[in-house]
């Protein structure tokens, strides 16, 4: 992974020492909350319903062992002992003192870490593939441009104060699975027409209010113009993006009011007009970027079935919770953080040490979080496998559910947060409850259920093959279901079936949409999602509402 | 007097902005200078004009007065609204502006490097700020990861 040199160093302690004196004047009144409000999210701090929430930046989701024992010292430290990884691939804390927050941003620039621009309008921290560098699908390995793009966008003198926030995925894969399409740009590597690799450019996705699926605006760039073409993106959106209205200010609108070709051309023309003074990517640059990324010293072993004579605990892990790797002898493990009975995403100091032991013997001490809220040991020698399982049982992190339908996604939710509607949390256990008994689980399939507790759509419930969104009603909480939702490489929005339902009835709402889906699928082959698309939502909806009329 | 910060040294204003009075240069709304283009042939000789942009001013309509202007005020409305920032890069980069280039209104010590970066050269703060403080900070990043116009600052650039 990428390791900081002395340059980066330099920068992030510079940075640190520039907050905490804006912590100190803040704290002294010298600055007004309102004034001390951008510099504090730029440095990921947010003020919640109980306390501050500090967001750890874990660029495209990577972390050493050495990283993740940081994080669970300030779990420990600073916190009440555990973190959340989010959606976005980072890690937040609920519980940090404002007073203490540049120690902790101290402790984690002493591992190469921060919590800059996690928060704010402003670039923010980069997303990719959770599986680059390790699947077989893969064009080309994309975390050397992540990290391009990570250090092009720290602090970018022109790009720092925009109309509302910007995030940018990188995939090199043609299966996406960055949900490339909901965010304001999506990069995918794909060869060009004269067999060069280089990247094919979206602009103008993002959910919230206003959910939109990213536009193509460049069907193939080259390489050395990466920088160049999101400057002139950027430089569009920052001069041209709405700031009257925070509702109205995320470059999707900007590029619905324009018109795609519009705001394309725009776009560009400043591309064109800038080509002077724009910055080009030099091939020493990126090979410099490229060898932080080079494959680890994997042995030459031969793939067996780790499976064969295993009992069934392992069996039922192994089929759902690992995947193949492109390396044989190799296997990818995911660690799910979904376990009943706990937050959707949640992880404890004890859990955190005890899984960077695991990775350093067992995955080149390296872990990966997912945007779908688990973590991932990427290279994992089959052999193994069955010793990882038992200890992953023993700390409650091998629930064997991963791409079932209890590997919810799901935001802090009123719990923690001054802007949800809903206690997405506790609708997650309900579900828990409901769908306990994991043979029906896996009969279902593949299901992602995507939980947001308010409009503002952390857990991406829009394209959640089935969505829950939190709604208040007078003061109670609600919930409307979308269907046929999906972020993957053919993105789509989920299609609202009715009226929201009360809180009680979320499980059993389920419960019947997916009595529908056994009931109408051709086969066990047939996703989930392939029924919703084949016979749209009425089914779903006739079956939902019978009953909540027979039962009234 | 107004005092402003301008190449590191605090200085008296010698200009007047739009709707104020009294001594000083006066310093043109940017409709009020393009009204004044309209009569008159392009002027040639020293710089000696002033223009106050708004942060939806476009930069275009300035090419013409570039050579002839000794000053370019950017306003900022508030707190966080970037697109001076633009403003200033652009104005720097792509017109060739070597005059005088001040950030001006909410402006706080917080912002004066990226503006630095940017090419400003002059900053008429918030009233409430320090410029002592403003001009310390202009040393608080001795690295950055972009190329940039960098007026007053040069931090250091990866090789």
């Amino acid at each position: 992974m990428y390791q900081y040199d002395a340059f980066d160093r330099t920068f992030v302690a510079e940075r640190v020492a520039e907050f905490r004196e804006q912590t100190r004047r803040f704290l002294a009144g010298e600055l007004s909350e309102d004034e001390f409000r951008p510099l504090r999210l730029r440095n990921g701090l947010y003020i919640q319903t109980h306390a501050p929430m500090l967001r750890v930046a874990i660029p495209y989701g990577l972390l050493s062992t050495r990283q993740l024992r940081m994080l669970a010292h300030i779990a420990r430290r600073y916190d009440r002992g555990y973190g959340h990884f989010s959606t976005r691939q980072n890690i937040q804390y609920n519980w940090p003192k404002l007073a203490e927050v540049p120690d902790i941003l101290a402790e984690l620039a002493s591992v190469e870490m921060h919590a800059i621009q996690t928060s704010g309008n402003c670039i923010r921290n980069v997303t990719s593939d959770h599986l680059a560098g390790v699947c077989a699908d893969e064009l080309e390995d994309p975390r050397p441009w992540c990290e391009l793009i990570r250090q092009w966008s720290t602090l970018h003198p022109e790009f720092y104060y925009l109309p509302r926030k910007f995030k940018i995925a990188v995939t090199g894969s043609p299966n996406d699975r960055a949900a490339s399409a909901i965010h304001d740009v999506g990069l995918h590597l794909v060869r060009g027409p004269d067999g060069s690799v280089g990247f094919e450019v979206l602009a103008g996705g993002g959910l919230g209010r206003m959910p939109i699926l990213g536009k193509r605006i460049r069907e193939f760039l080259p390489k050395p113009e990466l920088l160049a073409y999101l400057e002139a993106i950027l430089r569009v959106y920052n001069r041209y993006g709405r700031r009257d209205n925070i509702h109205r200010a995320r470059i999707k609108v900007l590029v619905k009011a324009l018109g795609v070709a519009e705001f394309t051309r725009q776009v560009e023309a400043e591309y064109a007009a800038a080509r002077a003074t724009a910055p080009q990517v030099s091939a020493a640059a990126i090979e410099r970027l490229r060898a932080c990324f080079t494959p680890p010293a994997y042995q030459a072993l031969a793939d067996r079935d780790p499976s064969a004579g295993a009992d069934a605990a392992f069996t039922a892990w192994y089929r759902h919770n690992t995947r193949a790797h492109r390396i044989s002898g190799y296997r990818v493990v995911f660690v799910s953080l979904k376990k009943h009975g706990e937050a959707p995403g949640d992880m404890s100091a004890a859990q955190m040490d005890a899984l960077a032991d695991l990775a350093d013997w067992h995955s080149f001490g390296e872990v990966r979080v997912t945007h779908d809220q688990n973590l991932l040991l990427a290279d994992v020698p089959q052999q193994a496998l069955a010793d990882l399982h038992g200890a992953l049982a023993g700390l409650g992190l091998a629930t064997p559910n991963i791409g079932t339908l209890t590997d919810m996604i799901c935001c802090p939710g009123l719990d923690f947060c001054s802007l949800a509607n809903a206690g997405s949390i506790g609708i997650a256990k309900q579900i828990h409850e409901q769908f306990d008994d994991f043979d029906y689980l896996y009969d279902l399939g593949e299901i992602q259920v995507k939980m947001s507790g308010c409009m503002n759509a952390c857990g991406h419930h829009h394209v959640g093959h089935i969505g829950i969104l939190g709604v208040d009603k007078h003061g109670e909480e609600w919930y409307q279901i979308t269907l046929g939702g999906s972020a993957g490489t053919e993105a789509v929005l989920g299609e609202v079936i009715g009226p929201s339902v009360p809180r009680r009835e979320v499980a059993a709402t389920l419960a019947r949409i997916l009595e529908v889906y056994v009931a109408q699928r051709e086969s066990d082959a047939e996703s989930f999602l392939r029924v919703v698309r084949r016979i749209g939502v009425a089914p779903f909806k006739e079956r939902v509402y019978a009953a909540d009329t027979a039962a009234a | 007097m107004r005092q402003i910060l301008r190449q590191r040294e605090l200085t008296a204003d010698r200009w007047r902005y739009p709707g104020e009075q009294g001594a000083g240069q006066q310093v043109r709304t940017l409709a009020e200078l393009l009204a004044m283009t309209a009569g008159t042939a392009q002027a040639t000789g020293a710089p000696d004009t002033g223009v106050l942009l708004g942060p939806a001013d476009e930069l275009e309509p300035l090419a013409p007065w570039i050579a002839r202007l000794a000053l370019v005020v950017v306003h900022f409305e508030k707190n966080g609204d970037g697109r001076g920032f633009s403003q200033g890069q652009l104005l720097r980069q792509r017109y060739g502006y070597r005059g005088e280039l001040r950030a001006q209104g909410a402006v706080k010590r917080d912002q004066v490097f990226l503006l630095a970066r940017c090419g400003f050269d002059a900053f008429d703060l918030d009233p409430a700020e320090d410029p002592q403080a403003a001009l310390a900070q202009l040393g608080r990043f001795s690295v950055a990861y972009q190329p940039a116009v960098d007026l007053l600052v040069r931090p250091r650039q990866r090789a």
